[in-house]
């Protein structure tokens, strides 16, 4: 048998750039995103999300459901935090209406979105781990997030998609003993902090991947309107339970991690924080926890009068918003949601570039984007 | 060369802490259920498959203008002598493949003490085709039982 020997002339020799495709079925994009990477060698040379596989037109849709009905799709953007984004419907439509909720529905309100930012934060904390190579602390946060579903089933019914708060309110008081299970779970919570430490943040081999990878400049986030954790890792502070309170957030004590360089660390550690910020705060709510009632006189059918809003939350992802224009019917004239991850999602292509190709799934994992919200 | 030997004293202690989180978490009691054999309890306000009551039902139609998705359909039953409506239905269908489990026609319904669609507890439920997904309930015919609620279509595990 021969072989020929093939030779690479030096002169004469040829590179080209390569296109690669990541996505839409890989497992680390988290969901059904596309990244078009045009490398050189290891390095990549631009990137570019191709975004629109989840597209249901909830936008459009919400045009043909009546107020009420398009809590049940709010549920379905950010499926992993999908207390804030019924949380924002709400928000819209008692503003344009001038509902006012009374305090312990709005205390309610509290302990259910700050729950489920713990929850959120543990699927990131969680996939983040097995993006970098690390299988343990999955288990570890799913373990965890279990409990705070179970908890959502016991108030709402569901485990995803609660459709829990409501336009003037909440669907229903709290179930006997809730507080009791709930408190004992923040019990349980506080020390996994230094198990999630030992397992994950302090690991020489996850900081060696995450720090100085992927930084995002301050200056570069505020000018593609990056919120969130994202946002606050670049040592920005902004965070709307400050800046812009809602549901009585003045009244909470807790503080807003920032992170230094804004590398894929900061982000990391910004959400590990925040989680435990939010521990505080469930604890401070379930202590001024008033009695009363927890629903507004809301009217049956939901007419609002004629006009325009913006209301705004800080969801987990950055923040989550919505434009309502109402022409007086039982039915929203036009919605738009500005959803956090979307706008997150595009600033890839910018620090993407100059990157190896074995950092892309560490850089993407960080932003933490949910594609039912990207795509909505 | 002294940097090399730092790193690996480094990971491999970090290694070893992390083992001890382990060594200790399995040690507790597990967590997991061995589904088919052993079986969660439900919470009270669990939203599972939906029942319908063809005897209190009123045919309103407030269930179906609740419904995001469209899903319930119904026919009010007529009286036979005086071809007038009656408030009962003639039949009652739910497209389960469009249901979003949200209980919105649950609340909208008015029928008191107990709601004529409500959900119940259940929550294994196998379909082999669409159409299986289309569950009827006829008042007319008193021998046609729900035939597809409940788990009388589903093998056993
Ligand atoms: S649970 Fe929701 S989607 Fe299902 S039938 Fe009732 S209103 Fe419709
Ligand atoms: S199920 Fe309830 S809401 Fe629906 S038609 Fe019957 S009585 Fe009315």
């Amino acid at each position: 048998m021969n072989t020929e020997i093939l030779r690479i002339q030096g002169q004469d020799s040829k590179t080209e750039e390569m296109i690669l495709n990541l996505g839409p079925q890989h497992p680390s994009t988290h969901g059904v995103l596309r990244v078009i990477l045009k490398m050189d060698g290891e390095v990549i040379t631009s990137a570019q999300p191709d975004v629109g596989y989840l597209h249901r037109g909830t936008e459009k849709l919400a045009e043909n459901r009546t107020y009420p009905q398009m809590l049940v799709i709010s549920d379905r953007w950010d499926y992993l935090a999908a207390m804030s984004n019924n949380l924002v419907w709400a928000l819209a439509v008692e503003k344009l209406m001038q509902i006012e909720v009374p305090a312990r529905g709005q205390i309610l309100r509290v302990i259910m979105v700050e729950l489920n930012r713990i929850a959120s934060h543990l699927v990131f904390f969680g996939t983040y781990g097995i993006d970098i190579g690390a299988y343990t602390p999955f288990l570890y946060a799913f373990r965890e997030r279990e409990k705070i579903l179970d908890l959502f089933e016991e108030v709402s019914g569901a485990r995803m998609t609660y459709n829990y708060i409501r336009i003037g309110g909440v669907m229903a008081d709290l179930p006997k003993d809730w507080i009791g299970r709930c408190r004992s779970f923040l019990e349980w919570m506080k020390p996994r902090f230094i198990e999630y430490d030992t397992l994950l943040t302090e690991n020489p081999i996850f900081q060696d991947r995450t720090k100085n990878i992927g930084i995002l400049p301050q200056p570069l986030a505020i000018s593609y309107g990056i919120s969130g954790p994202n946002l606050r890792g670049s040592s920005y502070r902004f965070d709307l339970r400050k800046d812009a309170p809602y549901c009585l957030y003045e009244k909470f004590n807790f503080s807003i991690p920032t992170g230094k360089n804004g590398d894929c660390w900061d982000r990391y550690w910004v959400r590990i924080e925040e989680m435990k910020e939010s521990v505080k705060i469930i604890e401070q709510a379930l202590d001024l926890l008033p009695e009363g009632e927890c629903n507004a006189k809301v009217p049956r059918i939901i007419r609002p009068p004629m006009g325009e809003v913006y209301a705004q939350i800080e969801a987990p992802r950055g923040m989550l918003g919505i434009y309502l224009v109402s022409d007086g019917g039982d039915k929203p004239y036009r919605v738009h949601v500005r959803p956090p991850s979307f706008i997150n999602l595009a600033v890839l292509q910018e620090i993407l570039v100059g990157m190896k190709v074995a950092d892309v799934i560490a850089i993407l994992g960080s932003i933490d984007i949910v594609l039912g919200e990207v795509d909505r | 060369m002294l940097n090399y030997f730092k790193t690996i004293y480094k990971v491999g202690k970090s290694l070893i802490q992390g083992m001890l989180v382990t060594w200790k978490s399995f040690w507790q009691p597990s967590i997991t259920v061995q589904f088919p054999d052993e079986k969660l309890i439900t919470p009270e306000r669990f939203r599972g498959a939906l029942t319908f009551d063809k005897e209190t039902c009123t045919a309103c139609n407030l269930c179906v203008k609740a419904c995001p998705t469209a899903c319930i359909s119904l026919e009010p039953a007529v009286d036979p002598a005086t071809k007038k409506r009656i408030a009962k239905v003639s039949w009652y269908q739910i497209d389960f493949g469009k249901c979003n489990y949200c209980r919105l026609c649950e609340e909208a319904c008015p029928t008191k003490p107990i709601k004529s669609v409500r959900h119940t507890h259940q929550y294994e439920w196998g379909m082999l085709e669409r159409k299986e997904m289309f569950v009827k309930w006829e008042r007319m015919s008193p021998s046609t039982e729900p035939s597809t609620s409940g788990s009388t279509n589903m093998k056993p595990i």
